[in-house]
């Protein structure tokens, strides 16, 4: 009776054991587990659920920033911001960590539009990283990558040994990693760091598009992931080039695999005002659904 | 009530067989099949499934946020989302398997009208059972406003009777002075057993900006942190229910074999998992496996024999104390 039930045994639980866990300023943290089965389906967009510590057993939601199938181990970016994730960042090489995944509603990169534009802000980058690396090498999509961070990023931004003419002078900052990629990237900071654009990521994305030619511009599909007015930004920036925008959502969550409706989010439908559940409905979304103008 | 011989998790629950005496709580696991999506996990490991609790309409449900987590458990106030018992019965009763497990439906509302309608429907439709659920704390009209006032809690009880022969389960809320008095009038008026308990109602609040966290300002309290209200409130309905031979669905906190075992000797026939399964979307195979276990190392041919076992004011056991 189950083989009309794509949705089932879509989801894994593994005790994944931590690899590396690694502190940033601003109590940011790089997790790598051991996770096959989450690591062989992952996809961008995708998260999955973790018990951070006994103690606190409601799981959180974290997306994924890298996942190698052949190796078998799943990479996090995180920030400490509550009690849950404070305990995670206690946990140790070597310890297990119960995880719930590959969770949720991929980005769908559009073959007609070539040029994604990946939007991240501070623990949204991780999402933008995946897409990019799934692009890197692939002659089809000449993807553009803008991070913003109100606090030191998680790597050691370097000058980009990829030229921008679309971008304003003096905004060199990359990301070393993406340009290892061959991929363009650009970081936006009010906190004044050398190379990086002064402003919001949506200043810089806005001074990109305009500087784009009206063909390359047709060509663009923006994807994001950041904080709630951050990704509001974002939707009024696609809709002021009148470009396809996906955004990557997040929510208290409880169960994480549909059965609560604990982790809505309202969106718009064909119908009228609808409550989608970020978990399995998402957390991706068309922009216009959440951010109807 | 009948023993099955077959199998020692096997129960009789109003006539229905349950293959285990475990049964997912509304709210938890959507509409039957959400939870097919984790690998392992089986319908097949639970005696039965309610359903999400569901309205005459389509609702929305509340605001953002829905759920917080607190010492031992956590809040929820999803504020009955579900799309309509229309909806329900024709287009989601189909697709379930229902020879995996037993399939309650939850019938909610805001008006005595409503319970009827939704009733009806559900009645007219392969369900094999219907829990009445007035004990919602998170709407601002029917539910709990219903189960906490005895009268009404009956009123409701006895115009579902009437439309329905399949077995009636009642929800009763742990947010009222006397629940005892309470399944005594349900019973009058019609129920075949009782689901005990719905949620705790609680509050928490974020110091910062000194605003409730939940967008419904308050919430219902799962979790083990209210484990032992559970307990003694099904205890208390056990007393009312025992000379009817009217079975209990015991819950609240149920994490472990251990924990169900104690509602079972507290009266409960079959126990419900809920907020467990946030924690363990497997946990349904390991608190089986748990109750096989201290039933072989007890002797015991069936988990049925355990029912409102609890022997009050006896000699205690030597008991290692911390």
């Amino acid at each position: 009776m189950t083989s009309h039930k794509p949705h089932r045994d879509t989801i894994f639980l593994e005790e994944a054991e931590i690899l590396s866990h690694e502190a940033y300023a601003g109590e940011q943290y790089i997790l790598r587990v051991q996770a096959p089965l989450c690591a062989e389906r992952a996809l961008p967009g995708s998260f999955v659920h973790i018990q951070c510590d006994r103690s606190k057993p409601l799981r959180r939601p974290i997306s994924i920033m890298r996942a190698s199938a052949k190796q078998g181990w799943v990479d996090f970016l995180y920030k400490a911001v509550g009690e849950g994730t404070r305990l995670l960042a206690q946990r140790k090489k070597g310890e297990l960590l119960s995880m719930l995944g590959p969770i949720g509603v991929p980005f769908k990169l559009n073959p007609e539009r070539s040029i994604p534009l990946l939007i991240g802000g501070g623990v949204g980058m991780p999402p933008m990283i995946f897409i990019a690396e799934t692009l890197a090498g692939n002659p089809a999509y000449k993807p553009m990558v803008i991070l913003g961070s109100e606090v030191p990023f998680p790597f050691k931004p370097q000058p980009s040994s990829i030229l921008v003419p679309e971008m304003p002078e003096g905004v060199i900052a990359s990301m070393p990693l993406l340009d290892d990629w061959h991929i363009p990237s650009r970081l936006a900071s009010l906190q004044g760091f050398p190379g990086c654009h002064e402003g919001y990521v949506t200043d810089l994305a806005r001074h990109w598009l305009s500087e784009l030619s009206m063909e390359a511009r047709t060509q663009v599909e923006i994807f994001s992931c950041g904080p709630h007015p951050m990704l509001e930004g974002v939707a009024k920036l696609a809709a002021e080039f009148d470009l396809p925008c996906q955004v990557s959502l997040e929510e208290f969550m409880a169960c994480g695999v549909g059965g609560c409706a604990g982790c809505v989010v309202e969106v718009e439908t064909a119908t009228g005002p609808a409550m989608k559940r970020v978990c399995v409905d998402g957390p991706v979304f068309d922009s216009r659904t959440v951010f109807p103008s | 009530m009948t023993t099955t011989s077959d199998s020692p998790l096997a129960v009789d629950f109003c006539g229905l067989r349950f293959n285990t005496p475990l049964v997912l709580l509304s709210g938890c696991v959507g509409f039957g099949e959400e939870y097919t999506r984790v690998a392992g996990f089986s319908n097949r490991d639970a005696g039965a499934i309610c359903l999400k609790g569901t309205t005459g309409a389509a609702r929305l449900g509340n605001t953002p946020h829905r759920i917080y987590e607190t010492p031992e458990g956590m809040l929820n106030a999803i504020g009955l989302q579900n799309p309509g018992v229309d909806k329900v019965v024709r287009e989601i009763l189909p697709t379930l398997d229902f020879t995996e497990t037993r399939f309650i439906a939850n019938v909610s509302g805001s008006t005595i009208e409503e319970y009827e309608e939704v009733t009806r429907r559900f009645d007219d439709s392969p369900i094999d059972a219907i829990e009445i659920n007035i004990s919602c704390p998170n709407v601002k009209e029917g539910g709990v406003a219903f189960g906490n006032d005895p009268a009404m809690s009956a009123r409701v009880v006895e115009a579902c009777r009437k439309l329905t022969n399949k077995p009636l389960i009642t929800k009763l809320s742990p947010n009222q002075t006397d629940i005892a008095a309470n399944a005594r009038g349900c019973i009058e008026a019609g129920t075949d057993a009782f689901a005990v308990i719905n949620t705790l109602m609680g509050m928490a609040i974020d110091i910062e900006s000194r605003t409730p966290i939940i967008g419904n300002n308050q919430g219902g309290l799962s979790g083990p942190a209210i484990k032992p209200v559970a307990l003694l409130k099904v205890h208390q309905v056990y007393q009312v229910c025992r000379d009817h031979g009217i079975p209990i669905i015991g819950q609240g906190g149920i994490t472990t074999a251990e924990d169900a075992l104690e509602f079972l000797i507290a009266g409960a026939t079959a126990v419900g998992i809920g907020t467990a399964l946030f924690y363990d979307p497997l946990i349904c195979g390991k608190i089986n496996r748990g109750i096989t276990a201290y039933l072989e190392r007890h002797g015991l041919q069936s988990v049925q024999q355990l029912t409102g076992t609890l022997a009050l004011n006896s000699p205690r056991p030597a008991r290692t104390c911390c």
